[in-house]
């Protein structure tokens, strides 16, 4: 299952964005004005606060609603109009004078029908991801529901939603399978179950082993019927191989325990307090040092993901 | 396949045609802007009240194929009931339609970021005054309007907003378009100094331009036409676009409207030939102004103000009228309408030569419109409104009905210029490949006095010309340099449009020309008409960016993000 790898959910989703007609809103000197829905959905995506992740941002202070839930690692949302049209495709022009190709008539191009609005989230799934993302969305609902309205609301299907479950189920109805999912949140290698080219070897000589040695003991068999099932058991071998092989990877790539967001929250505070710990400890006494980090440690609480902490949403 | 295009993100102007919709009074303001974001606060005011292109309902439009003297083509369209635009009608008609545009200099003074300005078109970033020598300007730039001659630092024209409102009965503009002008001075004031109002438009430095569709009276009223100051219809066979209209609209208007393919069927154009960020008719998606949200839906457009000279005109036609009259031996009141047509490629009303090659012919024309009209046969109607459009040039190759060199086939030779024009090998023909790439949008209106019959009196008459297109350099540039100023595509040397071309006094030199042609095979004799004076000039202008609602928005907002 795709979607869920290293511990994380990675939810993409496609929203069709209703390209019909206006919509009618207050504009900035409070008179109604008319714009069309994409352009609704630009204007909602422009105005919502992202990460405080530069000094303008900062200074605004005000933070990504997705900041509000403590499971979300990252949002990302694109306006997909139509697919880029990069001219004609490629022919050889012996080839296409031979076809009698007209280079006038235009080629057909790909348009999609309505605008789209890709979605795309990681975060934390609770209980193995049994009830993801449902759950998560429903969370998010209750965590940001007037910005999720403004940015969806003129999306088809979205002015039939109502209430938290209501959302979750339009969204999933959008989703895709996330075919390649990535983020990086271990130290060391994780203990993965290897497989050998050995091992792989001696499954294959196992099978073809087996009518070998059965014709040494008992002589069943003519040549040419002892060649068909050596094929045959090679051939089965092969597919056992094939089937260990795309099992093993299909199995998610296991998660760092400790790669949850307030976990990656922690750490990334961790790591700020101790290099100043240390460059604050470089010219004192070594002797006072074990004081000072047990001092560090009752401050900072590395265990206590709680606090003191960095906050969400905050990229320092 | 044909994707709906986002009308509520196009500004209205590039779609519809004012002037012929209903809008016969227009205003035009230029402004500087000296503060960034007092500039950016002006037009986020000004956002709400832009006019889209979205589509509307007029319930007072009257009767289509009944309420014009002639027939029009989107009237078929309308008689049978079918949508012209495209998508659901939730919006009245406005009484006064707003639109924005900047010039290179605005959108820099409005902090929009390098990284953007840096992917505009060379000619856009020049500005018109520069491109004069290309344009045929520079004999002329010393008589432009002030407005124009003064268009840099503190005075350089940044942004253009135009209003275009209905009229009073009496001719007048509606009280609508005064409280706009109100609305927008009061804006401008509000401001405090970080948007200024230009003056310097005509004789009186006006601080805008006015403009109106020549009125015409009759027993019930005064009514707009679609005339210039030189009594000549205009405005047909503007091209038609991809998306720009329903499909049953498309249909009927991109015939003559639209390009012409090998088997001579037509079909509509590209619409990356007049929207940025859309497969042009080079089958691709030309650069444009990053993000493409900035440039997608947006265009550009050339604003010139071109003075028409009724009084030389007049004589000149008199003259010609006088010389062909005895010629050719027709009344002068005939040889008046012939020459006139002759030079423009359509009958004063608008009747093309290719469907009226003659005098006679015309009068049968008009004589069997008059019946259609009169009898309100809306099916004999229908055809008529093809026929204003509906043709091609393959049967006339030496011009002897329609004059190569006339103004019309200038502006759009259609199939002229296709290389196996004369082949008889069918399957060679190429249509109008030659002029897909070429073709502009035309707006504007006409300014100085709007009474049909006013007689020349020294007041300042013309037009305002407005050419949309999303290259104004392979566009509206090569059309004026090489299709208007020039003519060795039409195999007439250096001759110039004999309307809007320049015909400059030389000395020793031979004086500005036009060969109105006569079949070869035939009896009569060919006429030249000669020592044309300068019957057009322009009176100044700019490039504008006419950009989609998103991007002005992003300007208004400040926010492009051009990475």
């Amino acid at each position: 299952m795709p979607n869920i790898d290293a511990g994380h959910y990675f939810f993409s989703a496609i929203v069709p964005v209703c390209n019909e007609g206006t919509i009618e809103h207050p504009g900035v000197d409070g008179k109604p004005i008319r714009s069309s829905p994409i352009h609704m959905v630009r204007e909602a995506l422009e105005t919502l606060p992202t990460a405080l992740q530069s000094h303008a941002t900062e200074a605004i202070g005000i933070a990504s609603p997705f900041a509000r839930s403590l499971r979300t690692h990252f949002a990302r949302f694109v306006v997909l109009d139509q697919p880029f049209f990069n001219g004609r495709a490629y022919g050889d022009a012996i080839v296409g004078t031979i076809r009698g190709t007209d280079l006038l008539a235009a080629e057909p191009d790909d348009r999609l029908s309505c605008p789209y609005l890709l979605v795309m989230i990681d975060f934390d799934p609770r209980d193995g991801g049994k009830d993801e993302p449902r759950a998560y969305f429903e969370e998010l609902w209750g965590l940001m529901e007037p910005e999720l309205r403004a940015v969806f609301g003129y999306c088809y299907g979205f002015p039939g939603v109502s209430g938290a479950t209501g959302f979750a189920e339009w969204l999933i109805s959008c989703q895709l399978d996330t075919t390649m999912p990535f983020n990086d949140y271990w130290i060391d290698p994780p203990n993965l179950p290897s497989l050998s080219a050995a091992g792989l070897v001696a499954i294959l000589a196992g099978f073809v082993a087996v009518p070998i040695l059965a014709q040494l003991r008992y002589h069943f068999w003519h040549g040419p019927v002892l060649i068909l099932l050596v094929l045959l058991a090679l051939l089965v071998g092969v597919a056992a191989d094939y089937l260990l092989v795309m099992g093993r990877g299909a199995r998610p790539f296991p998660g760092n325990p400790r790669a949850t967001l307030p976990h990656i929250l922690k750490s990334l505070y961790l790591q700020r307090a101790f290099a100043r710990f240390v460059t604050d400890q470089q010219d004192r006494d070594p002797a006072t040092w074990g004081a000072a980090f047990r001092d560090f440690l009752k401050t900072h609480r590395p265990e206590d993901l709680t606090g003191p902490t960095q906050p969400p949403g905050v990229i320092r | 396949m044909t994707a709906a295009l986002d009308l509520a993100d196009i500004q209205g102007g590039i779609l519809r045609a004012y002037g012929r919709q209903g809008f016969p009074k227009a205003r035009y303001f230029f402004f500087t802007v000296r503060d960034a974001a007092k500039g950016r606060v002006f037009v986020e005011a000004l956002r709400p009240r832009i006019t889209s292109a979205a589509r509307w309902k007029n319930p007072e439009r009257g009767e289509p194929l009944l309420r014009t003297r002639n027939p029009r083509v989107k009237d078929v369209v309308r008689a049978e009931g079918l949508p012209d635009y495209p998508g659901r009608v939730e919006l009245l008609k406005p009484k006064v339609a707003i639109n924005i545009g900047f010039t290179f200099t605005g959108l820099f003074a409005l902090g929009v970021p390098t990284r953007t300005l840096r992917a505009m078109p060379d000619e856009f970033i020049d500005g018109m005054e520069k491109r004069a020598a290309i344009l045929g300007d520079d004999r002329f730039l010393g008589t432009r309007d002030a407005i124009w001659r003064n268009s840099s630092d503190e005075k350089r024209v940044h942004i253009l907003v135009s209003l275009n409102g209905e009229m009073n009965p009496d001719g007048s503009p509606i009280a609508e378009l005064e409280e706009e002008t109100r609305a927008l001075r009061s804006l401008c004031a509000a401001s405090n100094g970080g948007v200024i109002l230009l003056s310097g438009h005509g004789a009186d430095q006006a601080d805008h331009q006015d403009l109106s569709a020549i009125l015409r009276r009759d027993a019930t009223g005064l009514w707009p036409t679609n005339k210039e100051h030189f009594h000549i219809s205009d405005g047909f066979g503007d091209p038609v676009f991809e998306g720009q209209f329903s499909g049953e609209a498309e249909r009927l208007r991109m015939i003559g409207g639209g390009k012409l393919l090998h088997d001579q069927s037509w079909a509509p154009l590209a619409t990356g030939e007049f929207l940025l960020g859309h497969p042009d008719e080079a089958q691709e998606i030309p650069g444009a102004a990053m993000p493409i949200e900035f440039s997608r839906n947006g265009t550009f457009m050339a604003y010139r103000k071109l003075d028409e000279n009724v009084g030389a005109f007049r004589d000149y036609i008199d003259d010609q009228a006088r010389r062909y009259a005895r010629f050719a031996g027709v009344p002068t009141d005939a040889a008046r309408e012939i020459v006139q047509a002759k030079l423009v490629g359509r009958w004063s009303d608008g009747v093309p030569l290719m469907e009226a090659p003659t005098f006679q012919k015309w009068q049968e024309f008009n004589a069997a419109l008059t019946a259609a009209t009169a009898a309100k046969d809306k099916a004999k109607l229908a055809e008529f409104a093809l026929r204003f459009t509906s043709f091609t040039y393959r049967s006339d190759p030496v011009g002897a009905r329609c004059p190569v060199t006339s103004h019309m086939r200038r502006a759009n030779p259609r199939d002229t210029l296709d290389p196996h024009y004369s082949s008889p090998d069918k399957k060679s023909w190429d249509g109008s490949a030659l002029v897909n790439r070429r073709r502009i949008l035309r707006r504007g209106l006409p300014y100085g006095p709007w009474d049909y019959d006013a007689q020349p009196d020294g007041q300042e008459r013309g037009i305002v010309f407005l050419a949309l297109c999303s290259s104004l350099f392979r566009q509206f540039e090569f059309v004026q340099q090489q299709w208007m100023q020039y003519g060795l595509d039409f195999n007439a040397g250096s001759d110039a449009c004999p309307v809007i071309g320049n015909h400059p006094p030389t000395e020793g030199g031979p004086p500005a020309k036009m060969m109105i042609v006569t079949d070869p095979a035939g009896q009569d004799l060919p006429f030249l008409c000669d020592r044309i004076p300068q019957l057009v000039e322009p009176r100044g202008g700019d490039y504008f960016f006419v950009p989609s609602m998103t991007a002005l928005r992003l300007i208004g907002m400040g926010i492009i993000d051009p990475t």
